[in-house]
């Protein structure tokens, strides 16, 4: 009987452990997975990864997927300093930019230095440590705060130099030198060249063409593998714990023996190490450097990364890179990126409604009033909507799955109200609906709130089709901003992290 | 030098309309900071939707051609009100979205929440109004040749405005903080929060006012940054909310006389780093400017050295 | 030769003198109790001892060495270790990796036996571990078992203080400074934990310097008693010369009952 042990400690430690296999089937499966040693889980991952080259030759494809690799090692680079250390740096992007600058003029014929790559990463590995000391220093005695903006200004200097710096005068020499490009950049950089491997070059195994892009894929795997055992050695020693401890409480780590200051240079240290010979890589793999690769944008977005993932969850980490790695592509095609969309929206709306039947009866009233409201604008006003601007392509130039998607928007597009000029009234909608859904997301659960759902959704669909698949880019970073607010708000830990319960 | 004694006087009136505008904007940030501990990456976006709304008043009230419906003076009155109303009360609307629901999170959250919050606004603005350059007219309100010549030097008559309302602002500010029930809580509330609501403080009305009105004044900020300096774009926060952290920082966090003095600080040293030596390294050395400082003393110029009771 | 030396240490904030002219000693193997009423200066000379805050006169010595101008790390490897009066445990590490965190001044794995994982840096993580559950051990079996991978901020008052008391012995100190100990506890738990202190001299041979309010527990332990009065020590000695002195009672109690003694 589970009442004669309430109370004792035994019966805490059942709960517990009930709790760590939950029910259903989905619980079945995650208990399986999780008993596998933790090792094995990871080769599997990275094993099914490094299938992907095998299983298609689509150049995109695999592009992709090594943009998710390399986001991916960034952010867990980004998680050692941010996660573990408790430190906010806004400038880490900088770090990065550093390490593909540098390759970009160890190995190319800008100054016609060219260092075998080896020599290069490992040189800028070197150089991310020394920077990453040497940006920590000035930060041990500047509150989290202050780093925060002294970091970002740092990341904003580097990007300014970058663009600045093809003018440089110096005393030895008649005339300015161009040193980085200036916005023009770097380009023509030489190929990655290990272990007597051209990556630059296609190669042949098991009778299997691999491109340079797969092979450059490989290689942001394997470093993605590298910085997640490193990472996951540092997390099982002192130093993992230690940091851990400065995380919860600094002024007791110190008193318990702990050299705060030396921690926090070492977090800074191996993430600017970390994103430093990403950055050397990427240069590689992308054959050029430009300013505009390391600006702000890509730093909130790793954030992004990492939040979303949960901090400090190594796998959650990896995850949320491939999400919001992921979504950009997703949003290149209007017609895929409506299918995402809508199935995003209706996913959400079925998981997070409780019961399940009031997910139904919102996604029935947001089609009813859809419906209703075209055919009253179709009564009315019917010169002010305009007739579906997608066209289904013909067999012999889609696939199928391009096809469905077409058909689709036309659907949605024939059940909205499309206006012949949608930039206009899409606005409007965009800003009546961001304060509305804010707003919204404050009411207290309530028959009110399910019922001003409905409404909502349509007005988001409305903006959707009329303003968003206009400007993906734009888009992109709103879904980006909504989720860091609506994420803190409602699930700090992300996806994948732990509940952390902090004394105020 | 004599080059530079000549040049002297108009880079100190470059510096203190720089200044001016950064100080406002410092203002915000210090307050905030004061009382909530939270770096609000969005004060500087709501510097922008100020210049925004003061161009779109300013471009109701002009007419295509022809004399002007209201004096000027009236009109810039008008785009005053407008963009320090509307931002006090987006301020308000962003503390009540993204800040409270986070009073008690780990320091982490409400940072990255601002950083959010800081990027949807920049892209909504981006969405709706577009990513292109507007264009204060102020020539048409303010005689360009309107100013006065100081020596070698000359006070334009918008830059003169600029400096004046940047201090009758403060002046009214400092008033207000100073000598007001509602200035004291403030104080009250950035001491000790817990006290002051034991004392009968509503700790969440004086945070609100005091979005409010940081707001406010970088909404003015915004309107004398379109005035003296024309361009208004969407991304223009980042930049200027940077600089008016740096200046905040400078004068010492949290402290209000400290914001203005850093900001008119700030003013100066960025406009003799681009009259002197160079404007490409305009933002390189204002930020090396900093990190110096910071080095030298962290707690700023009029900032308090705080104990930590363990 | 005393473990713990105070030389005329003074201390102030802003206008507020909180320590005067403070000496004393501690020796090896001594349990020496602090008391005081609220605001005497009591914490503030544990944290003047591990090196939170600088004296603004006067030397502290730790084994004949000066602790002056270390920084509190370095000062916990000398083998001073501390707990605080308002806990400060690391609450959502678990209680195991709480002790083992604070074993890190007795451990000397560098960055590339650990990312290499040598057999060194294994040896290593095993020693620390028994270190580990040897302290917690120390406890009987409340900290013991599967009590080891919980979190701490899911233990109750008592136990949280005990793991305290655990991690500051991770450290392998000599002296050990406790703040409180008894702190919030009912009398059977500051029975019990009366008899840890003591055990902590016999078994495991540390120096103790502790704040106390409780008397009881004062009076079952200390060798030596030292009494604070707004930052200055108005009397020393054996529990029963300080409780019945003058300045103390006067101190706790008002000017009419030290009369009426």
């Amino acid at each position: 009987m589970a009442s004669d042990k309430f109370g004792r400690d035994e019966w805490v430690a059942q709960i517990d452990a009930r709790r760590a296999a939950p029910p259903g089937v989905a619980g079945q499966v995650l208990a399986r997975w999780n008993a596998l040693p933790l090792g094995w889980r990871w080769i599997g991952v990275l094993a099914s990864f490094a299938a992907i080259p095998f299983l298609t030759s689509n150049d995109y494809l695999i592009r992709v997927a090594g943009t998710v690799a390399l986001f991916a090692t960034l952010s867990l680079g980004l998680n050692v300093v941010v996660g573990y250390a408790g430190l906010l740096d806004l400038g880490f992007v900088a770090f990065y930019g550093l390490g593909a600058y540098a390759y970009a003029l160890l190995s190319s014929g800008k100054f016609d230095i060219h260092w075998p790559s080896w020599v290069t990463l490992v040189f800028i590995g070197v150089l991310g440590l020394a920077f990453g000391v040497l940006l920590g220093l000035p930060s041990l005695r500047l509150l989290g705060d202050y780093l925060a903006i002294v970091t970002l200004g740092f990341g904003l200097v580097f990007v300014q130099l970058a663009i600045t710096m093809d003018r440089v005068e110096v005393p030895w020499h008649a005339g300015p030198i161009d040193v980085t490009g200036g916005s023009n950049g770097l380009i023509n950089l030489d190929p990655l060249r290990l272990f007597g491997l051209d990556f630059g070059e296609p190669l042949t195994l098991f009778g299997y063409a691999l491109s340079s892009v797969a092979l450059y894929f490989y290689a942001l795997l394997a470093a993605l593998a590298v910085v997640l055992l490193v990472i996951y050695h540092l997390n099982q020693s002192r130093i993992g714990r230690a940091w851990r401890a400065m995380r919860e409480d600094s002024l007791a780590a110190e008193a318990m023996g702990m050299p705060t200051k030396r921690l926090k240079l070492l977090a800074f240290a191996c993430g600017s190490a970390i994103a430093g010979v990403s950055g050397g890589i990427f240069a590689a793999w992308q054959h050029s450097v430009f300013p505009l690769n390391f600006s702000t944008d890509l730093l909130i977005t790793l954030y992004a990364m990492m939040v979303l993932g949960g901090l400090g969850s190594l796998p959650g980490v990896v995850i949320g890179a491939g999400i919001l790695a992921v979504i950009p592509e997703l949003l290149r095609s209007p017609e895929l990126a409506r299918v995402a969309f809508y199935s995003a929206v209706v996913l959400g709306v079925a998981l997070f409604l409780r019961p399940r039947r009031n997910g139904l009866i919102v996604l029935a009233g947001v089609i009813l009033l859809g419906l209703i409201l075209r055919l009253a604008t179709q009564t009315l006003w019917p010169d002010l909507l305009s007739p579906p601007t997608i066209t289904v392509a013909a067999e012999s130039v889609s696939t199928a799955f391009e096809r469905t998607a077409q058909t689709f928007g036309i659907i949605v597009q024939k059940w909205i109200i499309l206006p012949m000029e949608p930039t206009p009234p899409g606005n409007v909608a965009f800003l009546v609906l961001l304060p509305a859904l804010l707003a919204w997301a404050r009411l207290q659960p309530s028959r009110l709130k399910l019922g001003l759902l409905a409404p909502l959704l349509y007005l988001l669909a409305f903006v959707w089709e009329t303003r968003l698949t206009a400007e993906p880019a734009v888009t992109r970073l709103l879904l980006i901003g909504t989720l860091l607010v609506v994420l803190m708000i409602f699930r700090p830990h992300g996806l994948l992290g732990t509940k952390r319960v902090e004394l105020v | 030098m004599e080059q530079f004694l000549a040049q002297l006087p108009q880079q100190l009136i470059n510096g203190l309309t720089l200044g001016s505008v950064y100080a406002l904007i410092a203002l915000g940030y210090s307050m905030v900071y004061g009382i909530l501990q939270l770096l609000n990456f969005a004060h500087g976006d709501v510097y922008m939707i100020g210049a925004y709304i003061g161009f779109g008043v300013m471009t109701a009230f002009l007419p295509a051609s022809g004399p002007l419906p209201l004096p000027a003076l009236v009109i810039i009155l008008l785009m005053f009100l407008a963009a320090m109303l509307g931002c006090g009360l987006l301020g308000i609307g962003i503390e009540w979205f993204a800040y409270r629901p986070l009073r008690n999170a780990p320091r982490l959250a409400p940072l990255i929440s601002a950083l959010g919050t800081s990027i949807l606004i920049q892209n909504a603005v981006q969405l709706t109004l577009t990513a292109a350059y507007h264009t204060y007219r102020t020539d048409k309100l303010i005689p360009i040749t309107a100013g006065i010549d100081l020596g070698p030097a000359r006070l334009s008559a918008v830059r003169a405005l600029v400096i004046v309302s940047a201090i009758v602002l403060m002046i009214v500010l400092t008033y207000l903080v100073r000598r007001t029930q509602f200035g004291r809580a403030m104080r009250a509330v950035a001491l000790d929060r817990e006290a002051a609501a034991m004392m009968g403080v509503n700790v969440d009305r004086i945070i609100v006012l005091t979005f409010f009105l940081g707001s406010a004044l970088a909404g003015a900020a915004g309107v004398l940054n379109g005035l003296v300096f024309s361009r208004v774009w969407h991304t223009m926060g980042f930049n200027a909310g940077l600089k008016g952290f740096t200046a905040a920082v400078v004068g010492g966090i949290g402290n209000i006389p400290g914001a203005m003095l850093g900001g008119m600080v700030l003013g100066l040293v960025e406009s003799f780093a681009v009259g002197f030596i160079s404007p490409t390294f305009k933002e390189s050395i204002t930020f090396f400017a900093l990190i110096l400082f910071l080095l030298i003393r962290p707690r700023g110029l009029l900032g308090a050295t705080a104990v930590q009771k363990v | 030769m005393a473990l713990l030396e105070l030389v005329n240490l003074h201390k102030h904030f802003g206008g507020l003198q909180v320590v005067l002219d403070l000496s004393f000693e501690v020796n090896p193997g001594e349990i020496v109790s602090l008391i005081g009423p609220n605001g005497a200066g009591k914490t503030t000379v544990f944290n003047l001892i591990t090196g939170l805050y600088a004296p603004d006169r006067g030397d502290i010595r730790f084994d004949g060495k000066s602790l002056l101008g270390l920084e509190p790390h370095q000062i916990a490897k000398r083998g001073i270790a501390r707990t605080f009066q308002s806990l400060r445990l690391f609450l959502n590490m678990s209680v195991i990796e709480n002790v083992m965190a604070a074993a890190y001044p007795r451990t000397h794995a560098n960055l590339a036996q650990i990312i290499f994982r040598t057999p060194g840096f294994r040896k290593e993580e095993t020693r620390i571990r028994a270190v580990a559950e040897e302290k917690l051990a120390f406890f009987g079996e409340r900290l013991q078992g599967y009590r080891f991978d919980q979190p701490a901020y899911s233990l109750s008052y008592a136990n949280r203080r005990r793991l305290e008391i655990a991690r500051a012995m991770a450290t392998e100190p000599k002296l050990l400074l406790l703040d409180e100990p008894a702190a919030g506890m009912n009398p059977n738990e500051t029975l019990e934990i009366t008899e840890v202190i003591g055990e902590l001299r016999t078994r495991g041979g540390y120096t103790i310097l502790l704040i106390e309010h409780d008397m009881k527990v004062v009076e079952g332990i200390s060798d030596r008693v030292i009494a604070l009065d707004y930052g200055e020590k108005i009397a020393e000695g054996t529990y029963h010369a300080v409780a019945t002195d003058e300045h103390v009672i006067e101190a706790y109690l008002g000017r009419k009952s030290a009369m009426t003694k």
